[in-house]
Parts: C-alpha cells; sequence; structure tokens
C-alpha cells in the first residue's frame, strides 16, 4: 500500500509533475474546441453545397471542390495531414504558433466529416417541407435557413456528438508535432518517471471523464430539441 | 397583399377580363414519360374548379406547374398576364406568394409550433411585422377553429387539424389563388368533413380555387367547373350538373361509372 502511494506522489506530485497534465489537457481543450468550430462551420458549408448540387444542380465548380476536399481529407490520416502542414505547409512559421497550425489540422479533418453528417441529415428531410417551403414563396435559402436546417440539425445531432468526440481522442496525436497536449504530458511523466502505469492510466481517465461529460450535455440538448414530437 | 390600396392598374384590367390563369399547350416529361400532352384552359377570377381523373392521369402534375413546383417542359402559362416561364427565381417565388398551395401530407414544418407555422413565411419575407403576424395568425386559427392549438407541435395534431393548419399558414400570405392537392386523400374517413366544410367557407368568401379531389361531392357543391383528365390531356370540362349528369366523353362516362357519388 505504502508502495503505491509511493509512486502516485512519485508521478504526480514530485518536481509538480501534475503540472504536465493540467497544461496538456489545458491544449487538448483548446484544440478541442477551437477544431469543433471551424469543422462545424467549415462542415456546414460544404454540406450546402453539396447538397444544393444535389437538389438543384447548381454550383457544378463548388460541389467539384468539395468532393476532391472530402476525398483528400477522408483519405489520409489524421496524423499524416497534421504533420504536412506543421513541416511541409507551414515550415517557415514560428514553432510557437504551432498550436494555431494544430488547430487549422484538426478542423480542416473534422469539416470532411461533419459535412457528410450534416449533408444527409438534410438529404433526410422530406422533400414536401422544401415544397411547402417553396409554395409560401420563400428562396431556396430561406427554405434551407429556416425550414431544413433546423430539423437536419436536429436529426444529425447524435452523430455530430460523436465527431466531436472522436475528435476530442484524436487530438492525441498532436504530439507528433511537438505540441505538449494531454497525451503528451502523461509521456513526459512516463519518460521522467520510468513508471507507465500510473500516467497512462490517468490520462485514459481524463479522456473518459471529458467524453461523459460532454455526452451528456448533449443528451440535455437532444432533450430540448426534442420538445416538438411529444404528443 | 395589398387589398386595402387603390386598385393599380393590372388590377382593374384583370377585374375587366377576369382570366386570372391561362394555360396554353402545356407539356411536362420526366425523361421519357410524357405526363401532360397540351393542357390549354383558363380559370377566371372567383372561379373554383375541380380537378378529377384517375390515378397517373398527371392532375397533380398539372396542379403543380401551375406554381412551378415542376417545370413544365414546354407551353405556357399566364397569371395575371404575366408569363410564369419567363420570371427569374426571384420572380417565381413572388408569384408563389399569391397562389397558395395545400398538400396531401399537409407538409407543416414539425419543428416550430402552429402559430410559427403560419408566421414564418410572412415575417421572413418581410411582409409582416412579428406583432402583425400573429394576429393574422390568432384571427386565422379562430377562422379554421383550431385557436387553442396555437402554442401545440403538429405532431400533437390529427391529421384534418394539421389540414386545417397548414390551409390557414397558406391563407397568411393571402394568395389570390388557391391550390389544393388531394388535400383529404390522407385523411381518415371521419376527419375529411372538416376539411371540405373549411374549404366550402373558403370558396362562399370568393376565393379562386384549383382543387385535385376524388371528392365527387365536393365537386357537385362547390365547383363552378368539373374537369376530367386522363392521359395527360383534358377531356371534359363542364358546370358540375351538367358534368355529372350528362358527360359526352365515353372515358368520362366509364369513369363515373366506376366511382361511387
Amino acid at each position: 500500500m505504502s508502495d503505491f502511494i509511493e509512486k502516485l506522489k512519485e508521478t504526480f506530485v514530485t518536481d509538480d509533475r501534475w503540472q504536465y497534465l493540467v497544461r496538456g489537457l489545458g491544449n487538448t481543450l483548446i484544440i478541442t474546441v477551437c477544431a469543433a468550430l471551424i469543422g462545424i462551420v467549415l462542415g456546414f458549408i460544404v454540406a450546402m453545397i453539396r447538397s444544393t448540387h444535389d437538389k438543384t444542380g447548381k454550383l457544378k465548380i463548388g460541389n467539384f471542390l468539395c468532393r476532391i476536399y472530402l476525398t483528400v481529407i477522408r483519405g489520409t490520416p489524421m496524423v499524416v495531414q497534421l504533420m504536412i502542414m506543421y513541416f511541409v505547409i507551414f515550415a517557415t512559421l514560428n514553432s510557437k504558433y504551432k498550436i494555431i497550425v494544430a488547430i487549422l489540422s484538426f478542423g480542416i479533418n473534422s469539416g470532411a466529416y461533419v459535412a457528410e453528417i450534416v449533408r444527409s441529415g438534410i438529404m433526410s428531410i422530406d422533400n414536401g417541407q422544401f415544397e411547402a417551403g417553396s409554395s409560401l414563396g420563400l428562396s431556396y435559402r430561406k427554405t434551407m435557413f429556416f425550414i431544413i436546417l433546423p430539423q437536419a440539425f436536429k436529426n444529425v445531432l447524435p452523430a455530430l456528438a460523436n465527431e466531436v468526440i472522436v475528435l476530442l481522442k484524436e487530438t492525441s496525436v498532436a504530439g507528433y508535432i511537438g505540441m505538449e497536449d494531454l497525451t503528451k504530458g502523461g509521456d513526459i511523466i512516463r519518460a521522467n518517471t520510468y513508471q507507465a502505469f500510473m500516467p497512462l492510466l490517468a490520462v485514459a481517465a481524463i479522456y473518459l471523464i471529458m467524453v461523459i461529460i460532454l455526452t451528456s450535455l448533449v443528451g440535455k440538448l437532444e432533450r430540448r430539441l426534442a420538445k416538438n414530437e411529444k404528443r | 397583399m395589398k387589398k386595402d390600396n387603390k386598385p393599380t392598374l393590372k388590377e382593374v384590367e384583370k377585374a375587366f377580363s377576369g382570366e386570372m390563369i391561362v394555360v396554353k399547350d402545356l407539356h411536362k416529361s420526366f425523361g421519357d414519360l410524357h405526363i401532360l400532352k397540351g393542357i390549354n384552359t383558363t380559370v377566371k377570377q372567383g372561379e373554383k374548379v375541380v380537378i378529377i381523373g384517375p390515378s397517373g392521369s398527371g392532375k397533380s402534375t398539372f396542379l403543380r406547374c401551375l406554381n412551378l413546383l415542376e417545370r413544365p417542359t414546354s407551353g405556357s402559362i399566364f397569371v395575371d398576364g404575366v408569363d410564369l416561364l419567363s420570371l427569374n427565381e426571384k420572380g417565381v417565388n413572388c408569384m408563389r406568394q399569391r397562389m397558395g398551395m395545400v398538400f396531401q401530407h399537409f407538409n407543416l414544418f414539425p419543428h416550430l409550433t402552429i402559430r410559427r407555422n403560419i408566421t414564418l413565411a410572412p415575417i421572413k419575407l418581410g411582409l409582416m411585422t412579428e406583432e402583425a403576424a400573429n394576429d393574422k395568425a390568432d384571427e386565422l386559427l379562430e377562422k379554421v377553429g383550431l385557436f387553442d392549438k396555437c402554442d401545440a407541435y403538429p405532431n400533437q395534431l390529427s391529421g384534418g387539424q394539421k389540414q386545417r393548419i397548414a390551409i390557414a399558414r397558406a391563407l397568411a400570405m393571402q394568395p389570390e389563388v388557391m391550390l389544393f392537392d388531394e388535400p383529404t386523400s390522407a385523411l381518415d374517413p371521419e376527419m375529411v368533413g372538416e376539411v371540405l366544410e373549411l374549404m366550402k367557407q373558403l370558396a362562399e368568401a370568393g376565393m379562386t380555387m384549383i382543387v385535385v379531389t376524388h371528392e365527387m361531392g365536393f365537386a357537385k357543391e362547390v365547383a363552378s367547373r368539373v374537369m376530367f383528365m386522363d392521359d395527360g390531356q383534358i377531356l371534359e370540362e363542364a358546370p358540375p350538373q351538367e358534368f355529372f349528369s350528362n358527360p359526352k366523353n365515353e372515358r368520362t362516362k366509364l369513369f363515373l361509372s366506376k366511382v361511387l357519388i
């Protein structure tokens, strides 16, 4: 027992090692939140272009570009994209901005998945909703914003939440460009203490807790949006 | 939209000629499928035209062409002397504001309350302030007898109630013509009456109406003209007494002999 406490102390307390985890968690959260925002905005734009093309036949060039984006992003590993961004595209950038590169990479990556999620949501809405909007004299855009998207958003919320969870955990590869995220923080402790068990379990637990919190928040939002289904 | 204003020149002309919708040689194909094969007709202001015919005859397609939910392959449609097919997107949207449409499956917006369903279009199109639209909605809900449902959601209503709300939603735009696409076909039999009753009231109030339906009783009672369509063409048009008692066309006779009246 005293052995256990000794290890615990050495892992987290000695040299204030717990700060690696706190700082790492901070970076992980910053990257996740910012990348999720970029991903959702980007995803909605791409989804709108794609579904407008599917529904009306317009925006051919936009649709073509979007498809290239989706193919490239979904066809290559996240880590590789991250390294290409950091070591190739932004190779000359001062390394203190690496968090921005990370946010951008994860955001662009997430956008591709969000786009297809949102597009599936838009396409799942009955065409009668579009027709009802049109028949009232609403333009395509207004119909989209006020009638289709709110319903589509509600339908895809579970899938979107899933994407954010995946994103949160995927940020653990940020260490590849030297970001000190949560995983990297745990890794540093492991390297310093030659103890793998404690730091890795702590890191895993922190991810788990964040996902549980996120899931319960989304659950609340889902219940609020479902109020029009009560009978 | 501008009921209280002085009539414009166009409105005066229209009042004299009385021709609200003129359809000339309308064709519509879906790929190889030729649905409408040359429709010619005229609908006067205040007229109630009921379109009947077997399924697949093109009735609904014709109705949907009138507000360009389907784009005709060729031919022309004049509403108030304006050629619909010459309009750009904005023009089409403006024209649609003047033509209310009621669908077979209601197509209410499930994420909005009943009141918001009715006020959405007038507010978002900048035709009414939110207050004015709410007042209008309350007035319409009173009219269709569903005022107590104003804060409910569409899924909480019965089919008949939904369709009455759909009619109220279309009326909130103060349209000059109402198009009904089989408004009672998706309803339980016991709910058909309440919707037809409302449509009757609307007809009595002088609304120009074009109704695709299988309700022969409604056609007899309300129509000023019954139109029989089959195979993408209008085979017979006549006032209801004449149409039902003395049909001229063989196909019409056959159809009428098969439907219960």
